[in-house]
């Protein structure tokens, strides 16, 4: 047994450290910057206690971020499930090329977030605002990133194509695994597709609901390449009477007050949006559970 | 009991491993190695090969030039080799903002043998701090013969009026010019161009029509007061500017966009600093160009704005602060240096002893300007960091969107300007 447990030890000791040096040690760190007034280089700091945090609910432009995200993210997840489910639905039907389609809705998810920005700011500036100039359609003649009331919308429909296609193979694999029978059951006592579907699929599948949904949630909450290279928080709008940056989700707030050299209020913005994080995933994760069905 | 002096012995040779980076410069020999750090990514072979240059030329010294630039977080990288104990001997800073995160690094130069060669060392509270990389420097640049078959002599652009009737001339023989629009200026938070809107354009405001080191305006300003007769004698200029844009560079174009559209001939002018000029020559540009001052008032206006965008600043805790200095140094006062500065990194020296000549026709046209004096100082590096980004740009974005509302951003510039104290 003792000799179990030194292997035991041997084996995790690289893991553990590691954890502990990249995660832990910042993690703690970063609370500690969050309560103080350092600037990341000066040896001298000093303690201000909650005034980071407190100064954070007056700065308009803080405010709007964590709203916009809200919102952001709201629109993701109805938007990549919907999508993704429907997609899912297509390619474990028996149309023809099913396998080209999984294949093909997965690649968007394989290229990077910034490439697929930049991929995506072209269409946007210069192939849609030029169709639109040709053809005298004047919906597209200014680009749709330049208005702050779409600018949201833009970022989900490009988020939504980048992720469906992965959300997509979770649905896939969980559909798969629900036994034929059940649904051959169902169809012969009578019930079409959607009847089927609601009443069968959906709540076998209520497991991949959560795993998807928890995903989508977390990642557009913590959404930062695509906002940089598709937007970079731009245009500027009215927000509580200031203009502020209409696309400019928390991340990227918080990296754009780090790179102005405050890092103790980033620290504060990036605590905030930490403990947010945490309590919604937390509730949706618990309440997703609780519709689960045992197999 | 063997087995656990092993695990203790594996775990020691773990965490030594993963801190042997932090441990260096153990071995000292007699040559001494200065490490420079720099971010201008355009200049990187031009002094990779003058630091090998002097290295070869000095025995007992080796320069090793280190560079992250082209968008790279420099300050970020800066910051880490800080933290690593890894400090280079010589950095770079852009204005008081760094000056400020970093002035337990940065030694004094007071005495080097180039203060009194230039005009626009680093300076603060009496003392030199940093030495000048090079001059840079704007106007609104205009296509030569686009105005001259418009029928505008450059040389009378010096008010407002005189823009107004030049922008309506060509806005009216948009056609026959085969111009998309008079002005490519660019004020977008999307494209990434708030910098020349926030940054440069409102250095009109700073500094325009004053002094060179007449700092009285920004100075005011950091203490959240606004000149409003003057701002709005500025902001007029501003809309004026605006309102003859190519529009989709306006609120959305990039860099490329709005500094390509002005070497196609498609707009007349172009807001943009002589750091265009090697992509001009990239892009076989053959028409004669110039530049004209920002002439905001009708009280006359002739001078363009230069300033350096950057200063060397050499770290003081280093045991190597001489050799660097004397690095610096060269670059000022021998010939190998100035053939560096002039001929290898295509730049505008700060050093008035230098006579070489740059090859870009804008860099040749604020060298020129420079000789004759009576420019403008350009001062947005003394604003609290951020300020221009998280600021300033949203206020010009805005107003970008919403030409006609004057009123709107003067209000709003009132109450960024007003917010500058407490950043």
């Amino acid at each position: 047994m003792k000799q179990r447990s030194v292997v035991n030890i041997l084996f995790l000791a690289p893991v553990v450290f590691t954890f502990i040096m990249i995660i832990i040690v910042p993690f703690s760190l970063g609370i500690y910057y969050s309560l103080t007034d350092w600037n990341g280089v000066s040896p001298i700091i000093h303690f201000v206690g909650f005034k980071n945090f407190s100064k954070l609910f007056n700065t308009p432009d803080f405010i709007h971020s964590f709203l916009i995200t809200v919102g952001y993210t709201i629109i993701n997840v109805i938007l990549v499930n919907i999508v993704s489910f429907t997609l899912s639905l297509i390619v474990t039907s028996k149309v023809k090329f099913r396998n080209f389609y999984r294949a093909g809705f997965f690649v968007p998810y394989l290229i990077g977030g910034i490439v697929l920005g930049y991929i995506w700011q072209f269409i946007m500036n210069n192939i849609l605002v030029s169709l639109g100039t040709t053809y005298g359609i004047e919906m597209l003649q200014s680009s749709f990133l330049s208005r702050p009331e779409t600018v949201i919308w833009v970022m989900s429909v490009v988020n939504t194509w980048q992720f469906s296609g992965y959300i997509m193979l979770i649905y896939v694999a969980a559909i798969q695994s629900i036994p034929k029978s059940l649904m051959e059951a169902a169809s012969v006592d009578g019930a079409g597709f959607v009847r089927n579907v609601f009443n069968i699929l959906i709540p076998m599948m209520a497991n991949a609901f959560t795993i998807s949904l928890f995903l989508t949630l977390t990642n557009s909450f913590k959404q930062f390449d695509m906002n940089l290279t598709l937007t970079n928080g731009g245009p500027a709008t009215r927000f509580m009477g200031v203009p502020v940056k209409a696309s400019q989700l928390l991340a990227m707030n918080i990296f754009d007050t780090a790179t102005a050299n405050k890092m103790a209020e980033a620290q504060a913005k990036a605590v905030v949006l930490f403990v947010v994080l945490v309590v919604v995933s937390l509730i949706q994760v618990s309440n997703n559970k609780k519709k689960e069905v045992e197999m | 009991m063997k087995k656990k002096i092993a695990v203790v012995l594996f775990s020691v040779l773990l965490v030594t491993s993963v801190f042997a980076g932090g441990a260096q410069e153990a071995a000292s020999s007699d040559k001494t190695t200065v490490k420079m750090f720099h971010l201008k990514v355009e200049i990187k072979d031009a002094l990779d090969e003058y630091a090998a240059q002097y290295s070869a030329a000095t025995p007992g010294v080796t320069v090793e030039v280190e560079t992250l630039g082209g968008g790279a977080d420099y300050g970020g990288a800066l910051k880490a080799k800080a933290q690593a104990g890894d400090m280079p001997d010589i950095f770079q800073i852009e204005g008081l903002g760094g000056y400020n995160v970093w002035k337990d690094y940065i030694a004094s130069m007071e005495g080097e043998p180039w203060v009194d060669d230039t005009d626009l060392e680093f300076v603060v509270d009496g003392t030199v701090y940093g030495f000048p990389v090079a001059i840079e420097g704007y106007g609104l640049a205009y296509n030569a013969e686009i105005l001259a078959k418009a029928g505008i002599d450059p040389s009378t652009l010096t008010t407002r009026d005189a823009y107004e009737k030049a922008f309506k001339t060509l806005e009216a023989k948009k056609a026959e010019l085969g111009i998309d629009a008079p002005v490519a200026m660019a004020a977008s938070l999307a494209g990434g161009m708030w910098w020349v809107a926030a940054q440069h354009n409102l250095a009109v405001y700073w500094g325009g029509g004053l002094d060179f080191t007449d700092t009285s305006v920004i100075e005011d300003a950091l203490k959240g007061k606004m000149d409003e007769a003057r701002f709005t004698e500025y902001a007029k200029y501003v809309q004026l500017l605006f309102k003859y844009a190519d529009q989709n560079i306006l609120l959305n174009g990039s860099y490329d966009d709005q500094v390509g559209s002005f070497a196609q001939g498609k707009t007349a002018f172009l807001h943009q600093g002589n750091w265009v000029d090697p992509n001009m020559a990239q892009m076989g540009v053959t028409f004669k160009m110039g530049y004209a001052p920002h002439a905001f008032t009708n009280t006359p206006q002739t001078g363009l704005y230069l300033f350096a965008p950057s200063w060397y600043v050499v770290n003081a805790q280093s045991p190597r602060v001489e050799e660097a200095k004397a690095f610096l140094a060269s670059m000022a006062t021998t010939a190998e240096g100035h053939d560096y500065i002039v001929n290898k990194a295509g730049m505008i020296p700060a050093f008035k002893s230098v006579t070489l000549k740059p090859s870009g026709q804008l860099s040749q046209a604020l060298m020129e300007a420079n000789a004759k004096g009576g420019n403008y100082g350009v001062f947005f590096g003394m604003l609290p960091d951020g300020a221009g980004q998280n600021v300033f740009g949203p206020v010009y974005d805005l107003f970008a969107q919403n030409q006609n509302n004057l009123n709107q951003f003067i209000s709003d510039m009132k109450a960024a300007i007003a917010s500058l104290p407490t950043m």
